[in-house]
């Protein structure tokens, strides 16, 4: 006899379980949310414009006869040895693209919360702040692995495909160590960079505003005092060049700007820090009013 | 006597979704009470009475006159709307003397009528604190202050009420119905029957965008009278408890729960079950969990009331 | 009397006074101002450590007004500027939406384009005081020397005039963008950041269809040297002509704003 089953809404039987992983229906419904915004999805498709490019590079160095009237002055393009991958991960085209998903898609990630008084929600479950951090910094790292980590690697699988030889691994069995390295520095950095300033104001506009206004304003102030004093310690001050400058150490390529890579890393790690110190502060379940 | 607010067949679609449908109605001075569930387009109805929406068609007149960017008319009117925003970063004394000079009245006078209000609504001790450390309730009386600060003729308050404690609710009707007394026109709304109740006995009832009732109180609560209410009573012997009841004449019909843990009762006296349960409870020593209204809210009543 | 069809020059005016006295006092207190006042320092801060190398002997002296005609007008001309305006600019309108105190507004005797009108004044009076505070402070320390010379000041006074100019453009622009648009702070980035570069890039006429074009037709002649970056690519318009197309270009879109903020309706985010 078949069972008759009731249709209507009932309560949950079974027994609540502790989630292994807190933090991701966090993550989760930010990705959701941020890929519901129609324009956002055009956005996404075109940032990997230069991923598509230098996939056809790979493509074109193991053709490079059929090529060659193309290529003329390119043979850059064409070798694809740590400095090609290099040359994509410090693209400026891709990490200005990355800086428009940030203040498009995530700018609002910690500043809408704030705005609408959601942490009491978010803490009133049994969600802690770093749960709450953890989530939200996952969304970025979502975004920003897709624009790095993935490309990267399938650049290097498919150059290993349309070459038929490991000759690249054997030559260079340190690069997709390279390829996780920077793709990690890259997200751990936006991560710090975008809830950092989402974590500062409850008005989203404002914090897109200043995502793009920071990133562009350090650069600008680099490029008047390096042309001043034409020293190249100013590149500091820029946040593209010390990504641009740790990009080059961990390929194994030569740092663009004359000074130790390892000030770059400094500074990074310092804006991390601060970043993180700021946002244990700014994220809690009461408001205090002075 | 003239209407003062009037809508003459006001439609307003938002995109596929009917707001308002062909609603006519006229408004003389006095307090009207507009009641109806969450979603029935009362919202609506005051953003087209006070120029924030353009009807898809029809009129929204305030004095004879359409609204839509009509600037002379705002003068008289004061509106309260149900979003909870305002400018958080500065004081509600800067709020409120700011929004009166925007009606052309000079600083000092702004002073002063912002002052008199602020102490209308209780709010002059804080009149000096960010509206950002300001409570839901102290926010509520500042929106209402706002409406009223610059002495309008005309008052459209949307869910004034909400978020208000008791005494606060008690403070504002008593308010209402001064302004009502004046002869100024006032238009609240609510989803609630009692607190529409205690500011006026004019009442127009609108549900699914149109307006299906318009009339005082006594003729609306007859018709909530003849809506059989629900009971639901969670006890240890609900057969046992059908069977006392089943003699009593208020009683239209009982059904058991699921699982037989239940007894539902269906009532047009719900007064005299309350009223005669707690003696048969004693006298039978039947031990109850739980007692519940399936029915009790505004939306069960407008069903009934539509369905009719 | 504003009936609905026609409008009345008069309410529009005396709108947009009473707006201007109350969003520039909010504007005045607001937090973000005071965070665009911390990055006005930045030049500031950069012409001081300028200065001081100069005068220990780390870098050449007697170059303060060619920094400052040329490295630091590329901040405020093709950074800062754009920055505030496009922030205050739509702001105008998507503050009220988005923040739904737009009944506020709406429901008091203002005319809309009066509205409009007015919180563009406040905004471009705020971003003035802002840029030119930073930008005498700057030119007081890099061309600390030279005070006393008029031509000197008459560099300052037309960059100053220049940035003035460009605020009241470019916040009109964006006002309009702010209306007419949801997302307009992206498109304001594309616009601001993305076609105001790139088409100094073009030849002839094309570069006369941005605003920025016509900013640095005004600007006062570069001293000769090695900071010549502004004018990169500049095939300028004539003073005359360049001041007629910006006072034009800012009438249109703040008309076009008022207007369209007056026929619009704004549904709130709910």
């Amino acid at each position: 006899m078949a069972t008759i089953r009731e249709q209507g809404y009932s309560h949950w039987d079974g027994r609540l379980i502790e989630r292994k992983r807190p933090w991701w229906p966090v993550t989760t419904m930010g990705i959701r949310l941020i890929f519901r915004k129609k324009n956002f999805r055009l956005l996404f498709a075109m940032s990997f414009v230069p991923a598509v490019v230098y996939l056809v590079g790979i493509y074109v160095s193991e053709r490079v006869e059929d090529f060659k009237f193309m290529v003329r002055g390119s043979a850059q393009l064409l070798k694809i040895d740590p400095g090609f991958f290099k040359s994509y991960f410090t693209l400026d085209p891709l990490l200005f693209m990355m800086v428009m998903l940030m203040v498009f898609a995530c700018a609002g990630l910690v500043a809408d919360d704030l705005r609408h008084n959601a942490l009491q929600l978010y803490f009133a479950r049994p969600l802690r702040k770093m749960d709450y951090i953890l989530g939200k910094a996952a969304v970025i790292a979502f975004f920003i692995l897709l624009l790095t980590l993935i490309p990267g690697l399938v650049l290097f699988i498919f150059k290993l495909v349309f070459a038929g030889s490991f000759a690249l691994f054997r030559s260079y069995p340190w690069l997709p160590l390279s390829v996780i390295g920077d793709s990690l520095l890259l997200t751990v950095f936006f991560v710090s960079y975008t809830l950092l300033l989402s974590a500062l104001s409850r008005n989203r506009r404002y914090v897109m505003v200043m995502i793009f206004a920071v990133y562009l304003g350090t650069d600008i102030a680099f490029g008047i005092m390096s042309g001043i004093f034409k020293s190249p310690y100013f590149a500091l001050l820029s946040i593209k060049a010390n990504l641009q400058q740790t990009g080059a150490v961990l390929f194994g390529q030569r740092p663009p700007h004359a000074f130790p890579a390892v000030l770059s890393f400094g500074v990074i790690l310092a804006f991390c820090l601060v970043a993180a110190w700021v946002l244990l502060r700014r994220v809690r379940g009461v408001e205090v009013i002075k | 006597m003239t209407a003062v607010l009037e809508a003459r067949h006001l439609s307003k679609w938002y995109g596929n979704v009917l707001g308002l449908s062909d609603v006519s109605l006229a408004l003389e001075p006095g307090i009207t009470g507009l009641l109806g569930p969450n979603g029935a387009g009362k919202s609506t109805f005051m953003k087209l009475l006070t120029g924030q929406m353009k009807p898809n068609l029809g009129q929204a007149l305030v004095r004879g006159e359409r609204i839509w960017n009509n600037i002379p008319l705002f003068r008289d009117i004061g509106f309260c709307p149900e979003a909870d925003a305002f400018y958080e970063e500065i004081s509600g004394w800067e709020f409120l003397t700011g929004l009166v000079r925007l009606h052309g009245i000079g600083w000092r006078e702004a002073e002063e009528r912002a002052e008199r209000t602020l102490g209308i609504v209780e709010l002059l001790a804080d009149k000096d604190r960010r509206i950002r450390g300001y409570s839901r309730g102290m926010r509520q009386r500042l929106k209402f202050a706002q409406a009223i600060a610059h002495d309008p003729g005309i008052i459209i308050l949307d869910e004034p009420l909400s978020g208000l404690d008791p005494l606060g609710k008690r403070k504002v009707i008593r308010l209402i119905r001064d302004y009502g007394r004046e002869g100024r026109t006032v238009l609240v709304s609510s989803h609630v029957l009692p607190e529409i109740e205690a500011m006026t006995s004019r009442v127009v009832l609108i549900h699914q965008g149109k307006i299906f009732a318009e009339g005082d109180i006594p003729f609306i609560r007859d018709l909530i009278e003849k809506h059989p209410h629900q009971i639901s009573i969670l006890c240890d012997r609900p057969r046992d408890l059908a069977a006392r009841f089943i003699g009593e004449e208020c009683v239209l019909h009982m059904s058991f729960g699921p699982e037989g843990r239940s007894l539902l009762i269906e009532t047009f006296k719900r007064d005299i079950v309350f009223g005669r349960l707690p003696g048969i409870l004693l006298e039978t020593g039947i031990r109850v969990e739980e007692i519940t209204s399936p029915d009790d809210n505004l939306q069960a009543v407008f069903d009934y009331l539509v369905g009719k | 009397m504003d009936e609905g069809g026609r409008i009345n020059k008069g309410w529009v005016r005396k709108s947009a006074g009473r707006v201007l006295g109350f969003f520039f006092f909010l504007g005045r207190r607001a937090k973000k101002t005071r965070v665009f006042v911390l990055i006005s320092l930045l030049p500031v801060l950069q012409a001081t450590i300028i200065k001081t190398s100069e005068l220990s002997g780390r870098a050449p002296a007697g170059e303060g007004l060619a920094i400052f005609s040329n490295f630091l007008m590329i901040f405020y001309l093709q950074f800062f500027l754009v920055i505030l305006t496009l922030f205050y600019g739509t702001s105008v309108a998507s503050e009220e939406t988005e923040g739904r105190t737009l009944p506020f507004l709406q429901t008091r005797p203002l005319s809309k384009p009066g509205i409009v009108l007015g919180k563009y004044t406040a905004y471009c009076l705020l971003t003035s005081l802002i840029i030119l505070a930073s930008l005498l402070a700057s030119f007081l320390i890099l061309a600390g020397e030279r005070l006393g010379s008029p031509a000197a000041w008459e560099i300052f006074l037309r960059s100053a005039a220049v940035l003035v100019l460009g605020i009241l453009c470019y916040t009109a622009f964006f006002t309009f963008l702010g209306v007419l648009l949801k997302r307009s702070l992206f498109v304001g980035l594309i616009f601001g950041f993305g076609w105001e570069s790139v088409i100094s890039f073009f030849p002839g006429s094309t570069q006369r269809f941005s605003i920025v074009h016509y900013l640095k037709s005004l600007l006062p002649a570069a001293p000769r040297g090695r900071f010549s970056f502004l004018m990169f690519r500049l095939e300028p318009t004539r003073p005359a002509l360049a001041l007629l197309a910006l006072v034009l270009i800012t009438a249109f879109f703040l008309g076009l704003a008022g207007l369209l903020f007056r026929w619009k309706e704004y549904l709130a985010e709910d």
